[in-house]
C-alpha cells in the first residue's frame, strides 16, 4: 500500500513539471501557431496519464488547458479569452485533453492487468510443475515455502498444516516469518481467508488449504503484492500437490505391503515344502518297509507317530500361515451343503467308527465365504467330535438358517465341554485335563476360529440336548 | 510291465517313491526336474509320468503344460497343500491325477494303477462292468444294486456312462458339466451335485459316506469301483 501511494504522489508532480517543460519549450519556438502548440500539449496529456495514470493524467489536463489559454490564447499571460471562437478552442481542448488522459489511463491500467495476469498464470505453472516434481512430502515441503513466496512476490510465507484433527503446526516457513496464530486457527476453522494491510506493504494473508470438501491446513503470505486470487490458486495448488503426495506414499505403501506378502507367502510355501516332505518321506519310507519285511510293533508305532507329527506340522503351518496373514479368504458364493459335503469327503475318514448322520436341507442355504478355508474350519470340528466322543456313538451334521444367518452344525455324544472351558478351548495350545490322553495339538479348535471369523462368521462351543458338544458355524446368509 | 518316470528334486522322496512302484512291478526312470524330465521323455515314451509340484528349474505345472503339447501320457501330480485351485488349474492343464503329500503309498500305487489301467483299456467304456453289488448293462441300460433293478434317470445314467469311462479318475465340476450336459451354460455346480446325490442313494449303502462316487473337495468327483 505504502509503496503504491509513493508512486502516485510522485505523479502529480512529474506530471504538473512535465506540463510546465512543454509549455516551455513550445514558448522558446518562434511564431508557433496556438493549434500547434495545442497539439504538443496534448501530447504530453497523453504521455502523463500513460505513465501516471488517471490522476496524475486529470491534473495534467486542466493544467495543459490553462496553460494553453494563459500562455497561447490571446491576449497572452491572462487568462481572458477575447475572441469567441477561442472559448470554443480552449473548451475542445480541454475536453480533448481529459478524454485522452483518460483514455491512455485506462489502456495502461488493462496493459498492467494483462501483464499481471501474465506473470501469475506462469508463476503458477512454474509453481505447479516445481511440486509435480516433489514425490515425497519431505522435498514437497522443503521447497514449498520459498517456492510460494516467489510465486506471490511476498516478503514471507508460512505453511501449516493439519497433525491431527484442530492440531496445526507450522511444517514450512520462509526464514523470520512471524504470524498470528489465532488468525492460522481461525482461518482453518471456519474455511475462510483473512486479510488485511501488513506492516511489511502490500498485504497479510491467511488463506485455508483446500482438500477436496476440507482443509489441509493454512497458507500465510505476509506482504504480499500478488492479488488474492492468486493466492488462492497457489493454496489450491498447494492443496493438490499435497494430496498427490498423499496418495504417492499410500501407493508406496501398498507396493511395499504386496512385496512383503508375496514374499512371505513364497517363504511360508517353501517352509511347508521343507517340513511336510521330511515327513512325507518319512511315512513312505516305513511303508516300504512294512512291506518288504512285514510289519512289526516298532514300524506300527512309527508310522502311528509320523502321522501324528505330520498332523502339528500342518497345524503350526496354518497358525503361522494365519498369523503372517497371507491367508486371506478368496471369498465365493457357495451353498452349506457343498461345505458339509466337502468337509465330509476331507475329513470324513475320521468319523469311519461313529455313526454319522448328515442333516442338510434339500434347498440349499448359500454363504459368501472361502470354501477351503470353511470346509477346512469345520474338518476340525468333525475331527473334534471323533476325537471327544466314544466310537459307535452318534456323529450328526446339520445345516440350517433363520432370517439371516445360516448355521452349521456338529453334534456329538461326547461329554461335552464345561461352560467354564467353553472360551478357553479357543486359545492356541489349550488342552483340557480329561482329554490329556488323547492325541491333539490344541490348535485345532483356534485354527477353525479364526479362518470362521475371517470369513465373517462366528464359531461357538456348546452343549446338545444329550449332554455333548455342539460346534457351531454361524455365518451371513448370502441373499 | 509299464515304465513310469517319476520326476522329483528331493532325493530322498525320489527314493521312496521308486521303491514303491518297483516293487509294485513297474520300471521306473528319474528325473530330477523339469528340464530334466522332458529331455527323457524326448529320448523315450513312457506308460506314466509322476511328478512333484515344487521343483527348481522347470515345475510340475510347467511341466503338465510342456508335456500336453505332444504327448497324451498319463500325469500324476504329487501335490504338498490343499489348495484346490492349484489342483484344479492342474486338471485343467493336462494333468490326469494328483496325491497329497504325505500321503500313503497304497493311495499313490492305487492311483498310478488306475491310470495305467486306463492306457491299457483304451478309450473305450466297457458294455457290462460290476463293482460291489452294482452291475450296470450299458447297453440295457440296466442298473442293478443288490439284485433288485435300479431306475435312473437319463442324466443320472449319463453320468454313471460318463464315470464308467475313467474309473478311478478325478473329474472336475467342469468337465462333467461339459460331458453330461455338453455345455456349462446354464448348468451350475448345484445342479451336478443334486444329480451325483440322487446318483448316490440309488447306488451307495450310505450316501454320506460314498465308497464309489466320491466328492473331491472343492474340485470335483472321483468314481472308484475297485474299492
Amino acid at each position: 500500500m505504502k509503496r503504491l501511494l509513493t508512486a502516485r504522489w510522485i505523479g502529480y508532480p512529474a506530471a504538473l513539471l512535465l506540463v510546465f517543460a512543454t509549455i516551455g519549450l513550445l514558448k522558446l519556438v518562434p511564431g508557433l501557431t496556438d493549434s500547434s502548440a495545442a497539439l504538443f500539449l496534448i501530447l504530453a496529456v497523453f504521455f502523463c496519464a500513460w505513465a501516471w495514470e488517471s490522476g496524475p493524467g486529470v491534473l495534467a489536463a486542466i493544467v495543459a488547458g490553462l496553460g494553453f489559454n494563459y500562455f497561447f490564447l490571446p491576449p497572452f499571460y491572462t487568462f481572458v479569452i477575447e475572441d469567441p471562437r477561442n472559448v470554443v478552442t480552449f473548451f475542445v481542448f480541454l475536453v480533448c485533453g481529459l478524454l485522452i488522459g483518460r483514455l491512455s489511463a485506462t489502456a495502461r491500467v488493462r496493459l498492467r492487468q494483462v501483464e499481471a495476469e501474465r506473470r501469475d498464470l506462469a508463476a503458477l505453472t512454474d509453481l505447479s510443475q516445481g511440486f509435480l516434481a516433489d514425490t515425497s512430502r519431505e522435498s514437497l515441503l522443503g521447497l514449498a515455502a520459498d517456492r510460494l513466496r516467489r510465486a506471490l512476490q511476498s516478503e514471507q510465507v508460512s505453511i501449516w498444516l493439519a497433525q491431527g484433527p484442530g492440531d496445526l503446526s507450522e511444517l514450512a516457513a520462509t526464514p523470520g516469518v512471524v504470524v498470528q496464530r489465532n488468525l492460522v486457527d481461525l482461518a482453518y476453522r471456519q474455511g475462510n481467508s483473512a486479510a488485511y494491510p501488513s506492516e511489511l506493504g502490500g498485504t497479510d494473508i491467511y488463506l485455508p488449504i483446500p482438500i477436496g470438501v476440507t482443509r489441509a491446513g493454512v497458507l500465510v503470505a505476509r506482504g504480499l503484492q500478488s492479488t488474492e486470487r492468486m493466492a488462492e490458486g497457489c493454496a489450491v495448488l498447494l492443496g493438490l500437490a499435497l494430496e498427490r503426495e498423499r496418495f504417492l506414499q499410500i501407493a508406496r505403501e501398498a507396493e511395499k505391503t504386496k512385496t512383503s506378502e508375496q514374499m512371505k507367502s513364497t517363504l511360508l510355501a517353501a517352509l511347508a515344502h521343507d517340513l511336510t516332505t521330511p515327513v512325507a518321506t518319512a511315512r513312505a519310507a516305513v511303508e516300504n518297509l512294512q512291506t518288504r519285511i512285514g510289519a512289526s510293533d516298532e514300524s506300527r508305532l512309527a508310522r502311528t507317530e509320523l502321522e501324528s507329527l505330520s498332523r502339528h506340522v500342518s497345524d503350526l503351518m496354518e497358525v503361522v500361515r494365519l498369523d503372517s496373514g497371507v491367508t486371506r479368504p478368496r471369498r465365493e458364493r457357495v451353498g452349506c451343503g457343498q461345505i458339509v459335503e466337502a468337509a465330509l469327503a476331507r475329513f470324513g475318514d475320521a468319523l469311519s467308527k461313529h455313526a454319522l448322520f448328515v442333516d442338510v436341507p434339500s434347498e440349499e442355504i448359500a454363504v459368501e465365504v472361502d470354501p477351503s478355508q470353511l470346509t477346512e474350519a469345520l474338518g476340525h470340528g468333525l475331527e473334534n467330535a471323533a476325537r471327544y466322543s466314544p466310537d459307535g456313538s452318534e456323529v450328526r451334521v446339520s445345516v440350517s438358517k433363520d432370517d439371516d444367518k445360516a448355521f452349521i452344525r456338529v453334534f456329538d455324544q461326547g461329554d461335552g465341554i464345561p461352560a467354564s472351558d467353553r472360551e478357553r478351548v479357543f486359545e492356541r495350545f489349550v488342552r483340557l485335563p480329561s482329554t490329556a490322553a488323547i492325541p491333539g495339538t490344541g490348535l485345532g479348535l483356534s485354527i477353525s476360529r479364526s479362518l470362521v471369523e475371517m470369513n465373517g462368521g462366528e464359531l461357538r462351543i456348546g452343549t446338545s440336548e444329550q449332554g455333548g458338544a455342539v460346534f457351531e458355524i454361524v455365518l451371513p446368509k448370502s441373499p | 510291465m509299464s515304465r513310469i518316470l517319476l520326476v522329483e528334486d528331493e532325493p530322498g522322496m525320489r527314493k521312496v517313491v521308486r521303491d514303491a512302484l518297483e516293487r509294485a512291478g513297474h520300471r521306473v526312470d528319474t528325473a530330477v526336474d523339469g528340464r530334466d524330465a522332458l529331455e527323457r521323455l524326448g529320448e523315450q515314451s513312457f506308460d506314466l509320468v509322476v511328478t512333484d509340484l515344487n521343483m527348481p528349474e522347470l515345475g510340475g505345472r510347467e511341466l503338465v503344460q510342456e508335456v500336453r503339447k505332444s504327448s497324451r501320457v498319463p500325469i500324476l501330480v504329487l501335490t504338498v497343500r490343499h489348495d484346490e485351485r492349484e489342483k484344479v488349474a492342474l486338471l485343467d492343464a493336462g494333468a490326469d491325477d494328483y496325491v497329497t503329500k504325505p500321503f500313503g503309498v497304497d493311495e499313490l500305487l492305487a492311483r498310478a494303477r488306475a491310470l495305467l489301467r486306463r492306457t491299457d483299456a483304451g478309450r473305450g467304456v466297457p458294455p457290462f462292468s460290476r463293482w460291489g453289488d452294482v452291475s450296470v448293462d450299458l447297453e440295457s441300460r440296466r442298473v442293478l444294486k443288490a439284485d433288485r433293478e435300479v431306475h435312473l434317470t437319463p442324466i443320472e445314467f449319463a453320468l454313471l456312462k460318463t464315470f464308467l469311462g475313467k474309473p478311478g479318475a478325478v473329474w472336475t465340476h467342469s468337465q462333467l458339466l461339459a460331458a453330461v450336459w455338453g455345455t456349462t451354460a446354464g448348468v451350475t455346480n448345484d445342479t451336478l451335485r443334486v444329480h451325483v446325490g440322487s446318483l448316490r442313494r440309488k447306488l451307495e449303502d450310505d450316501p454320506n459316506r460314498p465308497r464309489w462316487i466320491r466328492t473331491e473337495p472343492w474340485v470335483g468327483y472321483r468314481f472308484t469301483p475297485e474299492q
